[in-house]
């Protein structure tokens, strides 16, 4: 699977005629134009949507009233439930989506592997095992992000050591450290499990694992949504470097760059991501394959596109995911299973016609 | 019959047995259709299921039966009032089984046991060893009362305790029907809705009709389960039980952090009609837990009754709990344990509570 995507790059080049280069951007436009659109049905979806009754008019003239009131007493319970519940629902999604895409695209162009993504590095588990260590020791809110960002981080330290061979790390050797400190978390998640006490904290574990964001709040939004922003934004303004990075190694030196280190700044900007998602709202996967993935078949491979588009896109999905999670059935349904019972079908049908076309 | 009969019986039944040497050997059928025969009525029991474990004690009326018991058991108890009861509880091993319920075999021998209580509906994993350990083993099943009383039933009968159990299983009967027939007379518009949130603070599980001792005891009680839309336990968002609109709420006794507050200060939670009304309750930790089937289950149905119909229900249930302790544990209940039981600093201002305050 570890085939070289590098000629399959686009590099920004002056030999393009001036014609064909003003189609691109035309065409470009009108994609992320048409993704915006998408980005705010799903957003109007997640508004007007719900098991409580508000139909579309009332819950638009709550929230206008709340963006142009301002000191407006939330007093109400259909105030209260569109303000209280449902935005901070749509911002986390939304955040959380667009933060998860972005890392997966990141990865995937640095590796120039399209099936890396922030599980294979061990990220996820590690923050995973951060998280219920917090729920095991009673600790919420800042706490748990910390122990969850500071584990992500501690996996993502240990795959680099073991990657680490004469002072160069090999794309192929930090894809097995991967997956070794990804089995190490995993493991130390089960023990926490079994450790934990079932009549308080392992129910607290077992849903916070499955992934839900039923639980956001503004409070939670605020403590996510600082790392979110600034882990999304640090990649995006990286989205130069990514075409650079996606490169091999000797090529990518021959044109300035210091590979390692600004690899390095990737990952940790994908480590805060994860970390930030992971410590409100437990483990959502897929988003990070799917959405650069579909984003690529529309837009092509240069990731100064690719990057965010697949933060608009993934924004949408997510959200577009957490209303069905909340609205489908009077229980929640596990945003982590949905993500992957859509994911891994969409997935495996881009994977197919990915490599037919290669082949042909 | 009072207090001083069983214990009167018991004595005169514990003399009879021990005069022959060698005592008729036990046989029944568990709850999964096994045969189960005992040389001699058990003496040293293990119970990985949790409830059974105070249940045991019960029929005993002392620790001196139960050998081994699940982790979680032995947490109620300690933070109940059964273990300023029974200290010597404490002593007792809890590493016989994890709180999945899968049995440590070896810690199992060590405590000798000549007889195991465990889950009969949980899968062979939490089975198998047992047999295979060569472990006389018991099975029961859990889910409904009836089941309750029957686990309860054959408990009795393996101790050869039949005396003790009878009585138990006639109060449930008797309390039972007592409340059955006043709700049967109550018209369905009369019925506040209730619901039972089995975990809150960390993401609300609701429990819903099917499966559920909790549906029993609402339906019991006079009220009807606000959460009809959902089969067991499940998660739910504050915007669903705000579509609920329950009229009453009642909170699990596990979470020992929970409080009626957690209902009060929630910005959505607490535009429900229970918490406008006041009507939000935390289930009570007596001898075990209130929210499933054990022994003091009688004591849970007219609690419930009394919160949910406080106009057709007023049962004296500071006098039943003095009867019921005495008869269960042979101990004399203070107002202040008592109070504390039913969390009477905590919600004593709920509506409707003011009948399980102390004149």
């Amino acid at each position: 699977m570890l085939t070289s995507r590098a000629e399959n790059i686009r590099l920004p080049t002056s030999l393009k005629t001036g014609e064909m280069e003003n189609r691109r951007l035309a065409k470009q436009a009108v994609a992320f134009l048409i993704l915006s659109v998408v980005l705010l049905g799903s957003i109007f979806f997640g508004l007007c949507a719900g098991r409580f009754s508000i139909t579309p008019a009332r819950a638009l003239e709550i929230v206008f009233n709340w963006l142009f009131t301002p000191g407006l007493l939330i007093n109400q319970i259909d105030e209260r439930i569109i303000l209280l519940v449902r935005i901070p629902r749509i911002i986390l999604a939304g955040f959380a989506g667009a933060g998860l895409a972005v890392a997966g695209a990141a990865l995937q162009a640095v590796f120039r592997n399209p099936l890396v993504s922030p599980q294979i590095l061990g990220i996820s588990p590690g923050a995973a095992f951060g998280g219920v260590l917090a729920i095991v020791l009673g600790w919420w809110g800042l706490a748990l992000l910390g122990l969850s960002f500071a584990s992500g981080l501690i996996a993502l330290v240990f795959v680099g050591l073991l990657a680490r061979i004469n002072g160069r790390s090999e794309i192929i050797t930090v894809i097995l450290a991967g997956i070794v400190i990804s089995a190490l978390f995993g493991a130390l998640v089960s023990l926490s499990q079994f450790l934990a006490d079932p009549n308080g904290s392992l129910p607290a574990i077992v849903y916070w694992l499955m992934g839900s964001m039923a639980s956001a709040t503004w409070q939670k939004l605020t403590l996510a949504a600082p790392g979110l922003i600034m882990g999304t934004l640090l990649i995006m303004a990286m989205r130069f470097r990514l075409n650079i990075l996606s490169l091999d190694d000797a090529e990518a030196r021959s044109l300035g760059a210091n590979p390692d280190i600004e690899r390095w700044i990737i990952f940790l900007a994908v480590t805060i991501i994860v970390g930030s998602q992971v410590s409100v709202s437990g483990v959502i996967g897929w988003i990070g394959l799917v959405i650069p993935h579909t984003v690529r078949m529309i837009m092509g491979q240069d990731n100064r596109v690719v990057i965010p588009a697949s933060a608009i896109l993934g924004a949408a999905f997510l959200i577009f995911a957490d209303t069905l999670a909340r609205t489908m059935t009077a229980a929640e349904i596990p945003l982590g299973a949905l993500t992957a019972l859509v994911g891994a079908p969409v997935f495996a049908v881009l994977l197919r016609s990915h490599y037919r076309e290669r082949m042909q | 019959m009072g207090v001083r009969t069983y214990t009167f019986l018991a004595f005169s039944f514990s003399v009879l047995l021990s005069l022959p040497a060698i005592a008729e050997e036990i046989s029944f059928t568990d709850m999964i259709g096994r045969p189960v025969t005992l040389d001699k009525p058990a003496e040293r029991i293990a119970s990985i299921p949790i409830p059974l474990a105070s249940t045991i004690i019960a029929i005993d009326g002392s620790t001196k039966k139960l050998v081994g018991m699940n982790p979680l058991a032995k947490s109620a108890i300690e933070e109940g009032i059964l273990g300023q009861i029974f200290p010597e509880a404490k002593d007792i091993s809890s590493a016989i089984a994890g709180t999945d319920f899968i049995p440590n075999v070896e810690e199992l021998a060590s405590v000798n046991p000549d007889l195991v209580i465990q889950w009969g509906d949980i899968g062979d994993g939490a089975m198998a060893p047992l047999l295979n350990a060569g472990l006389k083993a018991m099975f029961v099943t859990y889910g409904t009362e009836e089941q309750g009383r029957q686990f309860m039933r054959i408990t009795a009968k393996a101790m050869n305790k039949e005396e003790r159990i009878n009585p138990l299983i006639d109060w449930r009967e008797k309390v039972q029907s007592d409340i059955q027939e006043k709700t049967d007379k109550i018209a369905n518009d009369q019925k506040p809705r209730t619901l039972y949130l089995q975990r809150a603070l960390t993401g609300l599980i609701a429990v819903g009709p099917g499966q559920s001792y909790m549906d029993f005891w609402i339906r019991l009680g006079g009220g009807v389960n606000a959460a009809k839309d959902i089969t067991g336990a499940k998660p739910v968002s504050p915007e669903q039980v705000a579509q609920w609109d329950p009229e009453v709420i009642f909170l699990n006794s596990f979470e020992g952090n929970l409080t009626t507050d957690f209902i009060y200060n929630d910005p959505v939670l607490s535009m429900t009609k229970a918490a406008k009304e006041k009507r939000v309750y935390k289930m009570p930790l007596g001898g075990y837990r209130w929210d499933p089937p054990n022994q003091e289950s009688p004591l849970t149905w007219m609690w419930v009754a009394n919160l949910l119909q406080p106009g057709v229900f007023k049962f004296d249930l500071r006098a039943e709990m003095q009867k019921a302790y005495k008869s269960l544990y042979g101990y004399d209940l203070t107002a202040s344990d008592i109070d504390e039981v039913l969390w009477v600093k905590m919600q004593g201002s709920s509506k409707n509570y003011a009948i399980f305050k102390a004149d």
